[in-house]
């Protein structure tokens, strides 16, 4: 066992850490490019009345196919019939983002309608603007209540991203497939990843729910999970 | 970009490939839903190594990705089973994929039993045994039936991904609609009409399944269970 653990996984780290950076990049990509989708479609669809069908269904289909389905067809279809993305690492990052997206746009939806209306009228009413109604008073609770499931979000997308090794991009798990592929020993290498993207992905959700129950205590406010 | 004939054409392969993937769901739903009854109760134990063992279990299926999981029970289980019993020990990639999936459902699922069994106040189960109800028989009757309203709703979240993730069983060789599809994409060249095809074909499905059971679960809950 720790023969073979030298052999395969020691001898490989200089490949796994290459695969588990290209992992954290394609993740943190996608994640930020999801956050500003969500939100341009979560205002789209809340306050452009003619465009809001159109947000309701990007929201309705992004949300059921599954992801290895949208990785495949933003990779395939879309340089042919869009003329981009044009690499796989383009098209996985696109592909997590555009799922990411319709869930964070409705976690923001429900952020923005879970607010009660007293607040801004109350700001309205001491007489501040409206710009500094919606930063001061509606953005800092909004993002307090939704920041649990916006980070519970990210590790999704840390475990969809597994599936980006099946179009090539060279992260974690393509890395060690490679290696069980060259060696035929899969224990070692398997295992160790699996553990890896456990660390990693619990670590992720133990902030999410330390940012829930924290943030319930300290400000008093939570939205339904 | 989208061109029916081609699904007709090859519907034969198409339906067998739905057939795989209902066929992993349901086996993979019935195993991840006995299993998560089985650590949903272990999490209410009194006994504290066993309520630790079944965080344990629910957090690293909750955490680990369905992919890894997959890969890991289809290449990885085989040998260390082979090792313990002494012979050379395969199964095949279906039961790979029903192994993986049920394991993976199995940690969210256990999570969503235990916090239904817990909604039900425990004055209801003191209540049962004070009437002399025997204690199977109050959670049978009693507690059951009150937590399985409560976690229908979240249950039926679980399923549906459950359904989503089957498509990643074409990774390890299952014959099912995404493995057909690349086959074919690979013999007629058109990856075009035959990836949007699949992507709305499941958006589709996946709408009407998840509107039907909210729909019949919906029912169930206000008609009440049992």
């Amino acid at each position: 066992m720790t023969e073979n653990f030298n052999r395969f996984v020691v001898a490989n780290l200089g490949a796994l850490f290459s695969g588990l950076w290209v992992t954290v990049e394609v993740c943190l990509c996608a994640f930020l490019l999801a956050l500003v989708l969500g939100a341009v479609v979560c205002f789209i669809r809340l306050r452009v009345p003619y465009l809001k069908v159109l947000a309701i269904s990007y929201v309705e289909f992004f949300r059921a196919t599954p992801i290895l389905v949208q990785l495949l067809w933003v990779n395939y279809v879309w340089p042919a019939v869009f003329g981009f993305p044009q690499t796989v690492t383009e098209a996985g990052i696109l592909a997590l983002a555009l799922q990411s997206s319709g869930y964070l746009a409705e976690t923001f939806r429900s952020g923005l309608e879970g607010m009660p209306k007293g607040q801004r009228e109350a700001a309205l009413a001491i007489g501040m603007s409206r710009w500094r109604t919606a930063w001061r008073i509606e953005l800092p609770q909004i993002a307090l209540v939704v920041a649990p499931v916006v980070i519970n979000q990210f590790a999704v997308v840390v475990k969809s991203s597994t599936l980006v090794s099946v179009i090539a991009i060279t992260d974690l798990m393509y890395e060690g497939l490679k290696i069980v592929n060259q060696w035929y020993e899969p224990i070692e290498v398997l295992t160790t990843i699996a553990l890896t993207y456990f660390a990693v992905i619990f670590a992720v959700s133990t902030a999410a729910n330390y940012a829930y129950v924290h943030f319930q205590t300290k400000f008093g406010i939570v939205m339904q999970r | 970009m989208l061109d029916p004939s081609l699904f007709w054409e090859y519907r034969v392969v198409l339906l067998k490939g739905l057939g795989q993937n209902l066929s992993i769901f349901a086996e993979s739903a019935v195993l991840a839903g006995a299993t998560a009854v089985i650590v949903g109760v272990a999490h209410l134990s009194r006994s504290r190594a066993v309520q630790w063992a079944a965080t344990g279990y629910t957090e690293f299926f909750r955490n680990t990705p369905e992919y890894v999981l997959l890969v890991w029970v289809y290449f990885v289980l085989p040998l260390i089973i082979s090792r313990m019993v002494g012979f050379r020990f395969r199964f095949d990639a279906h039961t790979a994929a029903v192994i993986g999936l049920g394991m993976a459902y199995s940690g969210f699922m256990a999570e969503t039993v235990r916090a239904g069994l817990r909604s039900v106040p425990p004055g209801q189960t003191e209540a049962a045994i004070s009437i002399g109800m025997s204690s199977l028989a109050t959670f049978r009757r009693i507690v059951l039936p009150q937590a399985i309203r409560r976690m229908l709703p979240e249950l039926v979240n679980q399923l549906v991904s459950l359904f989503k993730s089957t498509t990643i069983v074409s990774l390890i060789t299952v014959q099912d609609i995404m493995y057909q599809v690349s086959m074919i994409s690979i013999e007629e060249l058109r990856p075009v009409p035959l990836y949007t095809g699949a992507a709305l074909l499941y958006c589709t499905v996946i709408i009407v399944v998840t509107q039907t059971f909210h729909r019949v679960t919906e029912r169930w809950r206000s008609r009440g269970w049992s």
